[in-house]
């Protein structure tokens, strides 16, 4: 019974990791498109508002190439605290990307939606 | 919380061991800026942590949440130098990617492996074409008694053993060099594509309630 519970959980866990995964960068972008900010308020603000438990082994790799690509600039600002800070802010094609992946998105969900409600799940 | 000399101590030798883990792979100004984020980072931490007592307790906590410093720094160039390496096409960022995957990976050896063998045979090909002109009588397909027994530039013909092939081998030789070039190169940022996809974008622990 065990082995079988598990041949089911598996490829669901699968699943929802890809999803994750999947929207991870949307979070990152969407995270900053209002407002510019640094490494562990990301971190924090994406934990406190969709519960994505993001690490700093993942999270400053991702920023560094999507500042690198243009997406995100950066700046380090050193008169907050004692140490400084690198916040990160949307750039002007950062604000294209993020429109088009939104309008992907929402098709998209509105679509998978369409395919619920038809199955009569909803 | 200000810490004491060895708490200073402990997070300089992280960062320490952080920057020779990335200077493996990374250019020095990336790894600088790296390494100063993550100092910022944990001083953050450190600075959440001021009501606990025990200074120690806290900086390891801090430590311990952000993970291994080799682990971090593996996340930073797998991320980078993968990136890297499927942007350009060129060839020096995917042996890049290719050497830091084949370090840190299993999976990611026996691809390395194959790659290798694939810009050997490539080049090894194209400097036969080369070699031809000035070494024509050593460089071809070594044929011992009417069997094919090598391919390449030979120093000494053993008894029996001639070159077959004149020089119109060359510009076969060049297009099977290329050719076989830019098939390895192709599924070298074919397996590149594929392994950033399989990874996903690392280490998203559960918890989003989708």
């Amino acid at each position: 019974m065990k082995k079988k519970s598990t041949e089911v959980n598996d490829p669901l866990d699968k699943w929802r990791e890809q999803l994750r995964r999947g929207g991870l960068e949307l979070a990152i972008l969407l995270s900053v498109s209002s407002t510019s900010r640094y490494g562990l308020e990301i971190i924090r603000y994406l934990q406190e508002s969709t519960d994505l438990v993001v690490t700093e082994g993942t999270i400053y790799p991702i920023l560094g190439r999507l500042t690198r690509s243009g997406v995100v600039e950066a700046e380090w600002v050193s008169d907050e605290t004692p140490h400084p800070r690198k916040y990160y802010r949307l750039s002007q094609r950062g604000r294209k990307n993020l429109d088009e992946m939104l309008d992907h998105w929402n098709a998209y969900r509105s679509k998978i939606d369409h395919l619920v409600e038809t199955a009569g799940r909803i | 919380m200000n810490l004491s000399e060895a708490g200073e101590a402990r997070v300089r030798g992280y960062l320490f061991v952080l920057g020779q883990s990335l200077k493996s792979f990374l250019p020095r100004a990336v790894v600088m800026d790296a390494v100063q984020e993550l100092e910022s980072h944990i001083r953050e931490r450190i600075d959440e942590a001021e009501a606990e007592p025990d200074e120690r307790a806290a900086l390891e906590r801090v430590l311990q949440e952000i993970g291994m410093p080799q682990r971090v720094a593996q996340a930073y160039s797998a991320e980078i130098t993968i990136e890297e390496a499927i942007t350009t096409g060129r060839l020096l960022p995917t042996a890049r990617a290719f050497w830091n995957l084949a370090t840190t990976s299993l999976l990611g050896f026996f691809p390395a492996l194959g790659l290798l063998f694939g810009y050997m045979l490539g080049f090894a090909s194209l400097l036969t074409a080369l070699l031809k002109p000035i070494f024509p009588n050593n460089a071809g397909m070594l044929v011992v008694d009417g069997v094919p027994r090598g391919f390449g530039v030979f120093s000494e013909i053993p008894p029996g053993g001639e070159m077959s092939g004149g020089y119109w081998i060359i510009p076969i030789l060049i297009a099977v060099g290329l050719a076989i070039l830019i098939i390895t190169q192709h599924s070298a940022t074919r397996f590149l594509v594929w392994w950033r996809a399989r990874r996903g974008r690392p280490d998203v622990l559960p918890g989003w309630s989708v």
